[in-house]
């Protein structure tokens, strides 16, 4: 117990032994934290995990659950998962892919509704929300529901069904996870269409309700999902060592009057801090 | 405690101006990132500038008050690009 507390004191407080800054701070840590962060870069360049563009914690179960939920709050019922809007929501992020765009019309004129009906889903309502490079599904449809016209598709009480895709891709040079949510109600011809065959729909239903995830992608995100959240964590979990370290310090620094030649540990702590709030920031992509 | 609040409010009085640069900068930076949510690369550039802002920011401040060494001039390029190396980990892979 007696080593640790020398330990944490050596690493912490700053006190004669260590030249009046804890060893966290000094040169040499601050040096090997460069080379730690520089290793990890090679590590995850060289083993091709991507962080954003290819591992979000985006996952179609999280999306549906939280938009029901939300619609569940203004006491509106549930939306179905509708495996055509999800098929329509697919294609919909493709072409943005293949055409290098980032809105709801293509440059082409392709509306949102001709993939809707290209993917067998005769809509009598429709709608469709985007967001791109989200971290997690959580902030995804927090951003939507602080958005009135994005709001006003998850709470419009025409829909029925919903569909989703989350689909990494390259856009505008970057790699981007781009999320399509495609919201329906069948037209009436359609339903009478879908009643023939209302065996099969049921047995859909269950496996979606099982399983609600896009037709593809699902492997990549699968896989790096954890790497991205380990590596997220690490960062947020490393920018805080620091920050409790630079507080310690300028704690200790005003208690026992320290005057040194060195850094401003005050500036220091007023840039990491500026830092996280980026960090937090960052994770919330955009939505149009 | 009230030494903390003592040493606080001396660096404030004392390097007021600094601080209000640095303070002033770093509200930039966060609403560029505001802005520009979403497109990681530039998000990068806006981090890579404010790194690079906050080194000549620490450069500035210890010539004014006669501490510029080589070993604090280091300390703030560690710092800066720990958080760059970090950061660019994160978007751009």
């Amino acid at each position: 117990m007696e080593k640790l507390k020398k330990f944490f004191q050596e690493l912490f407080i700053p006190h004669e032994k260590n030249n009046y800054k804890g060893k966290a701070l000094q040169l040499d840590f601050l040096t090997l934290y460069l080379i730690f962060a520089f290793f990890i870069s090679i590590f995850f360049k060289k083993y091709n995990i991507n962080i954003l563009g290819f591992a979000t914690d985006i996952t179609i179960n999280k999306l549906f659950e939280l938009t029901n939920k939300e619609r569940q709050k203004y006491h509106l019922p549930s939306l179905n998962y509708n495996e055509k809007l999800a098929q329509a929501a697919y294609l919909k992020a493709q072409d943005m892919f293949n055409k290098n765009y980032w809105a709801h019309f293509a440059p082409d004129g392709t509306t949102p509704w001709e993939f809707i009906l290209k993917s067998g889903y005769n809509y009598e309502y429709a709608g469709e929300n985007l967001a791109k490079n989200f971290l997690f599904s959580d902030d995804v449809i927090a951003a939507w529901m602080r958005s009135p016209t994005h709001k006003k598709n998850i709470l419009k009480e025409e829909y029925t069904d919903v569909g989703f895709a989350v689909v990494n891709g390259i856009l505008n040079g970057e790699e981007t996870t781009l999320v399509v949510q495609m919201f329906g109600k069948p037209s009436s011809s359609s339903i009478v269409a879908n009643t023939n065959n209302n065996q099969e729909n049921l047995l859909n239903q269950k496996i979606l309700n099982e399983e609600k995830r896009p037709i593809v992608l699902a492997e990549t995100a699968k896989k790096n999902n954890n790497y991205s959240n380990i590596i997220f964590n690490t960062n947020f979990v490393f920018f805080v060592f620091l920050l409790i370290a630079l507080m310690i310090d300028i704690y200790f620094i005003a208690k026992l009057e320290i005057v040194r030649i060195s850094g401003k540990t005050l500036a220091h702590f007023i840039f990491i801090l500026f830092i996280i709030i980026s960090f937090i920031i960052i994770s919330k992509g955009s939505i149009i | 405690m009230e030494k903390l609040k003592k040493y606080l409010k001396n660096e404030f009085k004392k390097k007021g101006f600094d601080y209000l640069i640095l303070l002033t900068g770093g509200i930039f930076f966060l609403v560029a990132i505001n802005y520009f949510k979403g497109e990681r690369f530039l998000e990068f550039i806006i981090i890579l500038a404010f790194s690079c802002f906050y080194i000549f920011w620490g450069f500035y401040h210890h010539a004014i008050n006669d501490s510029i060494y080589i070993k604090n001039v280091v300390e703030y390029i560690l710092i800066a690009f720990i958080v760059l190396f970090l950061i660019k980990l994160i978007l751009i892979p």
